[in-house]
């Protein structure tokens, strides 16, 4: 451990830490612009010289290209250094034009601070300031050429770290460029970093643009809800309006950055059409009676048909206290449920990954950087968890392998390897891939269940032959690892896979190697939900039992089964037969239309939460601001109105579990403070792994992992495993699955008018070799017929996802909830080209 | 051609081409294809010359080679016949016959055609006897003008790898490092780094190493690299294989740029001849080593000679340097440790294997050894490519070997090391080059451009040129280069303009301390060379620019004017005849005047004067 002495201070340091970082420990902020800890140094900007007295170096040198090294001593307030700096700071403000007050940046940029701490007031140079065109780049990112210190930041950032390649530097000298080569809207999902990372106002934030100064805005920790990987933000608020999310650093989950779909997913909570005020059969009516009528109608149902006349959905996207809240409703009523997936294949999925999670296999994201093998099956990162993908870049770019197992179009900003089979032979293949890389001591070792699955893998098929050599080299790949990951996704996978991978992974760990297990799943919470959920009933066979007139009430929280469920017909007519449809969100969801009584809840900024993420890891978000309608939304976007009350207005809204906890009691006499701490006793009473759970106030920022191990055991699927199932033969039918997309499904994110702007059109992906059997080509119109209606999609064609399969995004502005389940298989002649003005 | 299997099958070929060119009786024409001579009109020379020969049925009795540069390009295109070594220099179409009907045939020289020597008048008749060849020591170049750089043949009748057939039988790659360590090579490229040092280095780190050759030769004015690339591609591919057997490397890259298509050429052609013969490729002679050599071609970036932008470049990257506290020996190409070294440098090697370190390390000075190739150019009489060995004066190079200032004008000043490199006065003419004297004087070595200044340059003004081109060619990256030359360059335009500040030097002398001291690679710490040696040598004449608002040289338009001396005018017109705008007006055998007002100072009539009439105020 180099040992080195920063301004008279002492410090010990790990060997390879930059004499910067060495003085960041200590608390000494050597000012920087180029230098980025996870983009690293390329000494361009000469900003953070510090002078070298004694030690292998000497003289003022860059901190940010020197490792600490024993015997160091450095002044960073020696005067030729801060001279020196000061010289530096004078060159990057020659062309820097005086346009703070008009500029975004101007409070919290770093030029700004380092020009006035360096001590830089006079110009020098009576010349003309450098000039440049500005880009149009989309509706996330606002670009100011003129701004620019050539840190190389972004470049480095969008190229080098991400892998995108549409923004860069162009040109040499005093001409350097960054931009794109023409305007256009940025490529990457990651482009909102750029805004994070610039250390002046050449990229700003474009929605929030001109909208306030950083110390306008109330800043607090928080949680990105929008996929599984519960990445850390800061929500800026103001006027009880979230106006800007950015990335909060996080050593184990997300580093320094964040995706757009995160990033600017948030205008949910700030809609206009949000429903603030509860309902009664659409009429706004008080909280309270809407509670005390909602709990007089579920008492009424329970006495006269039993508790079980009455069921409950919860909903991925709540919080942990929300889930509890509801599981001890449902506890202490015996109702049923709650359920909290609409598609049973998605929940036992979901159940199986979080069962087979153990501590010893599980991974952060930020260990997905470390590995030198990543296998992911299923998974499309991309789309379902975009953060992954800069995880996976950073392995890639430390010359680590990937290798995709999905029927997707995967696309990635890196070269890959694709295994592109339908969905059904996933598992065999996989289950194939084991085979080949398990040596035998291991299979000797193996318990006798263990063995009973490896040896009911079948020896070969038409599938491996036909993709043997790709799965001799991953296979081959695989044995040669030594820090490897599995991905595991939940989605478009059979039932078989989560737990093959699983034991694929403990198999391969028994073999001597490190080995991670990286699950993606469907929301945010759904790991929580995994652990509360009730096994019993699915929402198949609750919908079965309403038409049946055994379930009379139905309890949504926070879940729009309109969003989920396939089969919207019998959804809206299953529906109408309900007594009472009892609905709280804290969206806008169709289900409100139909509900009988509405309660509107508090979104994460304004209730907090805990969320567990796909890991296993419970993260906190902090209570951004205390709800209401946005001042925006009141005085036509003007200032402030001067009229006076008591009560913000729109704050009617609850937290769910608040609700839950109210209709749960007898009346509503309930004070409603202090029952947050009842939650989280609560909390620690519904799981034995929330026992661990520290108190609310010291509460770590990177939360804590609880994975179940082998004491806790959800189901046994082990036999389930004993033959992988092979896909049907037939040329004549297809698979069609539907899926997630970066932009355009998620809930939470489709409700960003900004996102909208990034979507693409709905379209269902086909094979070159199928489009050219059923005579169709790109951009053609066409309509997939199933058993319960009909889906008409232009069709997108590419050579990059497997033969014989439909693949429809979950699209907000497509109706696919006609298929009648979420991955169906559909003979060729179901599949029709029609003309554009033929109706559907 | 066949592939040679060991060493003897490389010995005996070798040993018939030698035996062919010595024992030939036939005539050699060696008709100059360099660059330089073929701008002047080789092809056309060429093409007249076979064409009277086969008129005269002399085809199978004389032996035409079109070889690489000779050197002496200001008198191309140049002929030497062989074997008496007759030296005709400007060639002509209209030339050939004469030469043809009486040299060749007859044995009799065209006397209008011989060389005359500006200096002394004097005709010289041999090549040998050319004061411009007569003072070199041309060690790497010399086989140029004997060899068709397009034939492997004609290298191997000189000797060709000679070097590669000792390296790879005869010694261990440590006695190759020692051998390029004891002869006290260092870089040719402009750093002067000790090569065997850095090969030894290179040789030390593990991991798939790499020999690259440095043929990206950037500074303005400079072109002894690409005439060896071009004249003798086969040394510095031997050069090169032989470094790739002391470090143990089996690829190796020329990073050549894009304008030198001439290179290219006879390089690929080199390189494929030599895999024919099996001395690339794998197996070479049958050793078990493989090495092979690629080329890429660069953008032509001037920064791309810097050895990180360059191995930047060469992974695909964009051109830009890094700071090397990691050196490339260690991690350059892919990460890999590399060896990179000049051109002149690896065509070096050969000659330290062949004639023994002890024979290279006799010729030079103290700290550097052998000889040097200088591209001088500029005011000088015989510009071209002079090879000495260090330590030989400037005096020497310039006023023996060049010939002296062109027009009998007053020497100034000599700038050595390319763009980044100083201004030498005449004080210093006694100099003996070599790369630690010309750092001690405020210059540098550099890859070997000599621009010789007459009294008519104006010192600002050539820093000007200079900073101008570095701050274009700055890749950007680092603030102080990218900024820094910026303001100097617009200091400097603004002296040059008649707009210089009382400050504006100091100002100047702090920027170049900064930049030199802040910038992040060798482009941006040497950028400030000029302007600093500059200002050392000829500070007065910044401070007439600045102070009196005057440009002794009459370089910088608004800071002088031209009239005409009534005393020395004779009223010969001739100014008056030349004049662009016909503002010179006069009386034959009258004093004639000059409209100040409507002169745009092009400098015409006073190139035009012979009396010396027209001066600049």
């Amino acid at each position: 451990m180099p040992k080195l002495i920063i301004d008279n201070q002492e410090i010990d340091v790990q060997p390879g830490t930059k004499v910067i970082d060495a003085a960041e420990q200590l608390g000494i902020m050597i000012p920087r612009f180029c230098y980025h800890p996870a983009l690293g140094s390329v000494g361009a900007c000469r900003v953070c010289a510090v002078k070298f007295l004694q030690g292998p170096f000497k003289g003022v040198q860059m901190s940010c290209m020197i490792d600490a090294k024993d015997g160091m001593v450095v002044s960073t307030t020696d005067e030729e250094a801060v001279d020196f700096r000061k010289y530096v700071i004078e060159w990057l403000m020659l062309h820097h034009p005086h346009d703070c007050p008009v500029c975004d940046e101007g409070g919290h940029c770093l030029l700004q601070d380092m020009t006035v701490a360096g001590g830089h007031g006079l110009r020098r140079y009576q010349g003309k300031k450098r000039t440049h065109h500005d880009q149009h780049l989309g509706p996330l990112v606002q670009h100011e050429m003129n701004r620019c210190i050539q840190c190389y930041r972004c470049s480095r950032f969008y190229q080098k770290f991400s892998g995108y390649r549409d923004l860069g530097v162009l040109q040499i000298g005093e001409r350097v460029y960054f931009g794109r080569y023409q305007a256009g809207t940025l490529e990457s999902p990651f482009s909102g970093n750029l805004i994070d990372i610039c250390p002046t106002g050449v990229y700003t934030d474009k929605p929030s643009r001109f909208i306030g100064r950083r110390w306008d805005y109330e800043r607090t920790p928080s949680l990105c809800i929008n996929c599984s990987l519960g990445c850390h933000t800061v929500v800026s608020t103001r006027y009880r309006e979230i106006v800007r999310q950015e990335a909060r650093f996080s050593e184990a989950v997300n580093g320094h950055f964040i995706c757009d779909r995160g990033r600017y997913g948030f205008f949910y909570a700030s809609q206009e059409k949000r429903p603030r005020y509860a309902q009664i059969n659409g009429n706004e009516v008080s909280w309270e009676k809407s509670i005390q009528t909602a709990r007089d109608q579920l008492n009424r149902i329970s006495q006269e048909s039993g508790p079980g006349a009455v069921a409950s959905v919860g909903s991925v996207r709540s919080s942990l206290e929300t889930q509890a809240a509801l599981s001890r409703l449902c506890q202490k009523k015996g109702w049923q449920g709650p359920v909290y997936w609409i598609d049973h294949g998605q929940e036992m999925n979901v159940k199986t990954a979080a069962a087979e999670l153990a501590d010893e296999l599980a991974v952060s994201l930020r260990d997905v950087e470390q590995a030198d093998y990543i296998l992911a099956v299923g998974a499309d990162p991309v789309n379902e968890a975009p953060m992954l993908v800069l995880a996976l870049r950073q392995a890639q770019r430390m010359g680590a392998k990937v290798c995709f197992l999905d029927p997707r179009p995967i696309g990635l900003p890196f070269s890959f390897q694709h295994i592109s089979v339908a969905p059904q032979a996933m598992d065999l293949i996989l289950a194939h891939l084991l085979k080949e890389t398990i040596d035998q001591d291991t299979i000797k070792g193996l318990e006798p269940h263990e063995k009973k699955i490896f040896d009911a893998i079948p020896n070969n098929s038409h599938l491996v032959s036909s993709n043997q050599k790709l799965l001799n080299a991953v296979a081959n790949d695989i044995r040669l690892s030594q820090r490897l990951v599995i991905v595991c996704g939940t989605d478009v996978v059979s039932e078989t896979i989560p737990e093959r991978a699983a034991y694929f992974a403990r198999l391969l760990a028994k073999m001597g190697k490190q080995v991670g297990l990286f699950y993606l799943l469907p929301g945010a919470n759904a790991f929580g939900a995994a652990l509360l959920s009730d096994d019993a009933p699915t929402f198949g066979r609750i919908l079965d039992e309403i038409e049946a007139g055994l379930v009379r009430a139905l309890v949504l929280v926070e879940n729009d089964p309109y969003g989920y469920y396939p089969d919207r017909p019998r959804l809206e007519r299953v529906l109408q037969q309900l007594d009472l449809l009892l609905v709280m969100d804290y969206l806008d969801v169709r289900t409100i239309q139909d509900a009988d009584v509405f309660l509107p809840t508090l979104t994460l900024y304004e209730a907090g939460g805990f969320f567990v993420n796909q890991e296993g890891r419970i993260q906190k978000a902090s209570i951004a601001y205390q709800g209401g309608h946005p001042i925006s939304q009141f005085s036509n976007g003007n200032h402030p109105p001067r009229s006076f009350r008591n009560q913000i207005p729109g704050k009617e809204a609850q937290p769910a579990w608040q609700a839950l906890i109210e209709l749960a009691n007898e009346n509503s006499a309930t004070p409603k403070q202090g029952v947050r701490a009842d939650i989280l006793a609560w909390l620690v009473k519904t799981h034995p792994l929330f026992s661990k759970l520290p108190p609310d106030n010291a509460f770590p920022s990177d939360g804590i992992r609880i994975n179940p191990g082998k004491d806790i055991h959800f189901r046994s699927a082990a036999d389930r495993l004993v033959v992988p199932t092979l896909a049907s033969e037939s040329a004549d039918q297809m698979e069609l699955i539907t899926v997630d997309w970066t932009f355009g499904t998620e809930e939470l994110s489709t409700r960003s008018p900004h996102l909208r702007k990034m979507e693409s059109k709905p379209c269902v992906f086909m094979h070159s070799n199928d489009a050219a059997q059923l005579d169709i080509s790109e951009g053609d119109k066409v309509a997939v017929r199933s058993d319960t209606g009909i889906v008409s999609i232009h069709v997108t064609i590419t050579d990059n996802m497997a033969p014989g399969v439909l693949i429809i995004p979950r699209h907000q502005r497509l109706d696919w909830q006609h298929l009648g389940a979420s991955k169906i298989t559909v003979s060729k002649d179901q599949i029709r080209k029609i003309r554009e003005e033929e109706p559907c | 051609m066949t592939t040679l299997e060991n060493r003897e099958a490389l010995r005996s070929i070798r040993s018939s081409f030698e035996a062919r060119l010595r024992d030939s009786k036939k005539k050699l024409i060696s008709l100059c294809a360099g660059s330089g001579c073929g701008a002047y009109g080789t092809a056309k020379v060429y093409d007249t010359l076979m064409e009277q020969l086969a008129e005269h049925n002399l085809e199978n009795e004389v032996e035409v080679k079109l070889s690489g540069c000779h050197g002496f390009c200001e008198k191309g295109p140049i002929m030497v016949i062989h074997p008496e070594g007759i030296f005709y220099p400007q060639l002509k179409e209209k030339h050939i016959p004469d030469i043809v009907e009486n040299t060749i045939k007859n044995g009799d020289l065209v006397k209008k055609l011989i060389f005359k020597d500006p200096a002394t008048k004097k005709k010289i008749t041999y090549e040998k006897d050319v004061p411009f060849y007569k003072l070199q020591q041309r060690v790497i170049f010399g086989n140029n003008g004997i060899i068709d750089p397009t034939r492997i043949e004609d290298y191997f009748s000189v000797g060709g790898y000679a070097a590669l057939e000792k390296a790879l039988f005869d010694m261990s790659p440590k006695e190759i490092i020692d051998e390029v360590k004891k002869s006290g090579l260092r870089g040719r490229g402009g750093g002067g780094f000790p090569a065997g040092r850095k090969w030894e280095t290179c040789a030390k780190h593990h991991g798939d190493r790499y020999v690259i050759c440095n043929a990206d030769e950037g500074d303005p004015g400079a072109y002894m690299d690409r005439s060896l690339l071009e004249g003798n591609p086969h040394s510095v591919l031997e050069g090169m294989i032989v470094g790739a057997i002391a470090v143990g490397s089996n690829e190796g890259y020329v990073y050549v740029r894009h304008e030198y298509p001439l290179a290219v050429t006879n390089f690929s052609q080199a390189l494929e001849s030599a895999r024919k013969y099996g001395l690339l490729g794998k197996n070479i002679l049958g050793t078990g080593f493989d090495f092979d050599i690629h080329i890429s071609r660069g953008g032509g970036a001037f920064v791309c000679g810097e050895s990180t932008a360059l191995m930047a470049s060469l992974e695909g990257k964009p051109g830009r340097p890094r700071a090397k506290y990691i050196h490339t020996v260690e991690k350059g190409f892919r990460n890999n440790p590399s060896m990179l070294n000049n051109v002149e440098t690896w065509a070096n090697v050969p000659v330290i294997i062949n004639k023994g370190s002890e024979w290279y390390a006799s010729i030079g000075t103290e700290g550097s050894k052998g000889t040097k190739i200088f591209s001088l150019v500029g005011k000088v009489m015989n510009t071209g490519l002079v090879e000495v060995p260090m330590g030989t004066t400037l005096r020497t190079i310039i006023f023996d070997i060049g010939g002296g200032i062109l027009k009998k004008k007053k020497f100034k000043a000599v700038q050595t090391g390319g763009p980044s490199g100083g201004c030498i006065p005449e004080e210093f003419l006694d100099l003996g080059v070599d790369f630690d004297e010309l750092t001690k004087v405020g210059s540098m070595m550099g890859s070997g451009g000599m621009i010789v200044m007459d009294q008519d340059t104006c010192m600002v003004d050539v820093a000007r040129y200079f900073i101008e081109f570095l701050q274009d060619e700055s890749c950007g990256q680092c603030n102080p280069c990218r900024e820094g030359l910026k303001q100097m360059l617009d200091v400097l335009t603004r002296i040059c303009h008649g707009h210089g500040r009382e400050g504006d030097l100091e100002l100047l002398e702090e920027l170049s301390d900064m930049v030199a001291n802040a910038s992040l690679c060798g482009l941006g710490t040497s950028a400030p060379n000029p302007v600093m040696s500059n200002i050392r040598y000829f500070r007065e004449e910044y401070e007439t620019h600045i102070r009196d608002k005057k440009c002794p040289a009459g370089v910088c338009k608004p800071l002088f004017f031209y009239e005409i001396d009534q005393e020395l005018c004779t009223g010969c017109t001739l100014c008056a005849k030349r004049c662009p705008e016909e503002i010179i007006s006069g009386e034959q055998k009258a004093p004639h005047q000059l409209e100040q007002d409507k002169c745009i100072k092009c400098g015409i009539c006073y190139e035009a004067c012979m009396f010396d009439a027209v001066v600049v105020k």
